[in-house]
């Protein structure tokens, strides 16, 4: 037969195919999984990066090159040559005095044309707040402050101040600036002018503090790249800090979302995958007759098993297109939703996610599908005129690792990680053997157990042995990615909405003196403003671990900086509530603790600090030595006031220490501290609401994006239910024939299906809470870190929900089973 | 040895080209009682145009033996030439684009292809054999058969007869020089046989066509030139 009678030939069968709805569910599964893959592609290509630059926003740059010099110009240099965006700060502490002659201390920041290169800062004029006030640097001669300062020194619209050498007009208000989050410890009152101003004023001398900070902004190729370049050719010279490195509130919430959309689409995969599988083997199965009669009337085996291949490229290329185009509307709707959210462009949609859409369809295909097509191209010719030839032979390993090969690549794919990769089909591996062996029990266990009444139905269920563990398999396995999916979805969530509490503190307050600590408490009292403690703080360097200095070679730039590096360290009896010991102990409370240190897990892990380690600080002059008594896991999101440091009364009492506390207030964060600066001089008030507000935006943004997610999922799990329901469909309508010849009324055979199916429903319903339970506890524990709930609920829902949700599927998938004659099915098979 | 030869031909017959020959076939297979032996060395010999009927009791081994000499299955031992080649020395593929275009199948349960209309059925040999005009042809052997008005129906929209009739166009419609029939009228009433015999043994005629029946129904058989009989995997001739 010449190619085009061949392609012909295809294409008449394919026609045939879908007329008889013999592709339904294989281009069903097919088109969700390239749909979802496509979808989940383009979120965590196209918003995954727009989330990135939103965390991006609170350091105002995608990659920042910070020193305590002038940035080299080889970098500035290198910058240029990868087509980054780059613009400059300088920050540097200074005094403003105003025309009352008032003077305080404050953090300059000079900044050139194109700061901020991520987000955005906030103005307003200073008479009215709520005032938005154009955006770009400060004018030469002029400087833009924050409320901190407005209120410390009382400064009105047109006022000026006295910086240095020269006097600046003051523009603007900075209601919002975005990277100012980078160190809330960052106590003094922001001035912010131009660069080119910075010269006139005289600011800068030899041996002033100052902070270089080079932005860079631009794709991700390139500025990975650069980050590249900084880490190895500049990590003496200058500090890197990238989105990766950024708040860790943002990054937490980031890497779970990414993490969760990672996981929903691996195991949407997996789901239309196992579909596709049977689905696959189904039409395998069917074809095996016609292969037979084609054959009798002269077709070659390779013609057959062309026909076959040829049709299923035919029906993967056309699931591919239909799936990448409701792929792309689906992520087309989150996109609006979320333009007006980042107010940037979002970054184009690449090629990538229709690619490998498109490639997961075939990979499926061609995994699950060339074995059965090839035994359908090589049944038995003799099956025309005796049935009880053999239709396929057995070769059910071969079948079973190609099928684990396609998995394995389907998933690489999504998670382009090799490991997680084998793992997940490791995991799959040994949850289908324990499906398949104990599926094979339970079954007859329920048959001893069942009353006459269900003996039918079990006795259908392991009359069909193979195609029951098959179906009790998937059943298992949809059901328990549902499960596995809702229950991670819904922690997931609650963890962030917990993150995040409507109460977290919104307002920090530092620099209190001794003093003025007890003034301070009961000014909030006054005010019921409930905060969560006032901290002592010491400022301290830290000299030598385990008693080997810090700074042990006086050359080395990095050294030095560790060395430089002042900490904020507190002191406490209790345990901090937010905080978690995760190794060693707290000391005791009851004030007869040793002098001890406690430290942050990742701050430890950092540097290779144990428990038991030595720690020398010195604290202005005066060294204090203790040995880490405990580390500690910080909840971050809670927004408390939390150390890295922290250190037993013993350690650091009497040290010269400064105070600090946070609470939430409702009010306008101006109403709220009004008049404070003058009564408690030396204080600084921290707006952070606007930092909050931005993050549980973020956080509300991803979690619509894992509920869409999510929603692939579904379908996915959907289609193995129906895959799974239609591979016994031709084995149970001529079954049901036979029982109709017999003289069973349609309800009886209708009971016997349903009363089949919830028994297979929860049976895999029961091992599939089981499974996911433990992957649950490993995921939570081990991927997002949060924290584990034993949900009982899990079970009944696993149970019930797979008995009551498999016996509807299966009773509405298998109607044509009543509705076929039984005269007609019983022919249709002879 | 069997005991039927070829020797009993009549002389018109021995005029007749050989379209098909079995020697010596056995057939053997295991059980769980070990081998069995359901075709004990037969001997057969088809002419052009010459109907042969075989009969015989259920598990005789009669679908075995027309399996082999279809060559859709092997024999143990022995060799079947068809048209003039041996089958022996073919692969299954080389057996299958023997029989296409050359071979025509009439079976008991129709084996029409479900999905495909009456037409394409009937259109698949000739385009399997690379035949032009194979959808004019079906049509007209559609028409033949008493089908035109049903070209586009699908096999599970006719009744029992008319699927028969359908996968008789599709045996005749690529003139073929054998033609096999596996109890063609088992799954239908007298009256749908008897009218499905007609036209099956008309079809032959007016074509020329050699035909090997497998039945257990002597009406059909005695329509037949010759007879023979099958009984615990040999023949004798009736």
């Amino acid at each position: 037969m010449s190619f085009m009678h061949q392609l012909r030939f295809t294409w008449r069968a394919l026609r045939r195919d879908f007329r008889a709805g013999e592709l339904r569910v294989l281009a069903f599964a097919l088109i969700v999984a390239v749909a979802s893959v496509t979808a989940v592609g383009f979120f965590t290509d196209r918003i995954g990066r727009a989330m990135e630059r939103q965390a991006a926003d609170v350091l105002a740059g995608d990659l920042l090159a910070t020193s305590g010099f002038p940035i080299p110009q080889e970098i500035h240099d290198q910058a240029n040559s990868r087509n980054l965006d780059t613009a400059m700060h300088t920050r540097f502490p200074s005094v403003v005095i105003n025309t009352e002659d008032e003077s305080q201390l404050v953090a300059v920041k000079a900044v050139t044309l194109g700061y901020p290169l991520r987000g955005a800062l906030q103005l307003s004029t200073l008479d009215d707040p709520d005032n938005d006030a154009p955006l770009g640097v400060p004018s030469p001669g002029s400087v833009w402050i924050d409320n901190q300062l407005k209120g410390i020194l009382a400064i009105s619209q047109g006022d000026t101040l006295t910086l240095g050498a020269r006097d600046f007009l003051v523009e603007r208000l900075i209601v919002y600036e975005p990277d100012r989050g980078e160190n809330v410890f960052e106590i003094a009152p922001r001035v912010m002018m131009n660069t080119v101003d910075l010269e006139s004023s005289e600011l800068l001398g030899e041996g002033s503090r100052a902070r270089y900070t080079l932005l860079m902004a631009g794709e991700i190729e390139p500025v990975g790249d650069m980050r590249d370049w900084l880490d190895e050719n500049m990590a003496d010279e200058v500090r890197v800090q990238s989105v990766q490195d950024g708040s860790p509130q943002l990054q937490r919430a980031l890497s779970r979302a990414q993490r969760f959309l990672g996981l929903a689409s691996v195991v949407t995969v997996l789901l239309a995958g196992a579909a596709i599988a049977l689905a696959v083997r189904q039409f395998a199965l069917r074809q095996s007759d016609a292969s037979a009669v084609l054959r009798t009337l002269g077709a070659s085996r390779r013609e057959v098993v062309i026909w076959l291949v040829l049709r299923l490229c035919a029906i993967a290329l056309l699931a591919s297109f239909i799936g990448v185009v409701i792929g792309w509307f689906a992520q087309l709707v989150l996109a609006e939703l979320l333009v007006t959210w980042f107010k940037l462009d979002l970054p184009t949609p690449g090629l990538w996610a229709p690619l490998v859409g498109t490639l997961t369809a075939f990979i499926a295909v061609a995994g699950f599908g060339l074995m059965p097509v090839l035994r359908a191209g090589r049944v038995a010719v003799m099956r025309v005129l005796q049935r009880d030839y053999s239709g396929l032979d057995s070769s059910l390993l071969v079948t079973t690792l190609l099928g684990l090969v396609a998995t394995y690549f389907v998933v690489l794919l999504q998670s382009r990680d090799w490991l997680l990769s084998a793992i997940v089909v490791a995991g799959v591996v040994l949850m289908l053997a324990v499906f398949a062996f104990f599926g094979r029990y339970i079954v007859k266990l329920v048959r001893v157990l069942a009353g006459k009444r269900f003996r039918l139905s079990v006795a259908g269920l392991q009359r069909r042995a193979g195609s029951s563990v098959v179906q009790l398999a998937a059943f298992g396995m949809g059901i328990m990615a549902l499960l596995l999916i809702s229950i991670v979805r819904v922690d997931v969530l609650a963890a962030w909405e917990q993150d995040v509490p409507e109460d977290a503190p919104n307002v920090f307050v530092v620099n209190i003196q001794p003093d003025q600590v007890e003034g301070f408490r009961q000014r909030l009292d006054e005010q019921q403003i409930d905060s969560a403690g006032v901290f002592p703080m010491v400022r301290a360097r830290m000299v030598s671990h385990n008693g080997k200095p810090i700074l042990s070679n006086p050359e080395d730039e990095r050294q030095q900086r560790h060395a430089r590096r002042e900490y904020n360290l507190t002191y406490s009896d209790e345990q901090p509530l937010a905080n978690e010991i995760v190794e060693g102990e707290w000391w005791p409370t009851d004030g007869t603790a040793e002098p001890a240190f406690s430290i942050e897990e990742e701050w430890a892990t950092d540097r290779g600090y144990e428990v038991g380690d030595m720690l020398t600080f010195k604290v202005a002059g005066v060294e204090t030595s203790a040995k880490i008594a405990n580390i500690r896991k910080v909840d971050w999101e809670s927004f408390q006031v939390n150390f890295f440091i922290m250190a037993s009364p013993a350690a650091l009492e009497g040290m010269p220490a400064t105070f600090v506390t946070s609470f939430h207030s409702d009010e306008n964060f101006s109403t709220a501290t009004s008049g404070w600066a003058r009564e408690f001089p030396g204080i600084a008030a921290l707006d952070i609401g606007a930092i909050i507000k931005r993050i549980k935006l973020l956080m509300e943004r991803a979690s619509l994006a894992v509920e869409y997610v999510f929603l692939f999922t579904l379908l996915a799990g959907i289609c193995v239910l129906l895959a799974a329901v239609q591979s016994s469909q031709a084995e149970r309508k001529r079954e049901a024939a036979i029982l109709r010849a017999l003289g069973a009324s349609h309800k009886q055979i209708r009971e016997s299906i349903v009363a089949e199916f919830a028994i297979l429903g929860a049976i895999a319903g029961f091992l599939a809470a089981m499974f996911a339970t433990g992957v649950a506890w490993t995921l939570s524990r081990y991927v997002f870190e949060l924290p584990f709930h034993f949900n009982a609920f899990l079970w009944v829902v696993g149970v019930v929900g797979g008995a009551i949700g498999i016996s509807v599927a299966g009773f509405l998938a298998t109607r044509a089973v009543l509705d076929t004659p039984p005269v007609v099915a019983l022919r249709h098979n002879a | 040895m069997s005991s039927v030869t070829n020797n009993t031909q009549s002389a018109q017959e021995s005029d007749l080209q050989s379209v098909l020959s079995a020697e010596q076939i056995e057939k053997t297979v295991s059980g769980p009682s070990g081998q069995l032996t359901i075709l004990h060395a037969l001997d057969i010999d088809v002419r052009s145009s010459e109907a042969t009927a075989i009969v015989g009791p259920s598990g005789s081994g009669k679908s075995t033996l027309l399996g082999i000499l279809a060559g859709l299955d092997s024999p143990t031992s022995g060799t079947v030439t068809m048209l003039g080649e041996s089958l022996n020395e073919l692969d299954e593929d080389g057996r299958a684009r023997l029989r296409a275009g050359k071979v025509g199948f009439v079976f008991q349960s129709f084996q029409l292809l479900p999905g495909l209309t009456a037409l394409e059925n009937v259109m698949l040999p000739l385009e399997l054999s690379n035949t032009d005009n194979a959808e004019e042809r079906a049509h007209g052997m559609l028409e033949q058969v008493g089908l035109a008005d049903r070209t586009s129906h699908q096999p599970l929209q006719m009744s029992g007869g008319e699927q028969q009739r359908v996968a008789i166009a599709r045996a005749f419609v690529a003139r073929p020089a054998l033609l096999f029939a596996d109890e063609p009228t088992g799954n239908l009433d007298s009256a749908t046989g008897t009218k499905i015999t007609d036209l099956m043994f008309s079809l032959r005629e007016e074509q020329g066509a050699a035909l090997v029946l497998v039945t257990h129904d002597d009406r059909l058989a005695q329509r037949c030139d010759r007879c023979l009989k099958m009984a615990d995997g040999k023949l004798v001739t009736l």
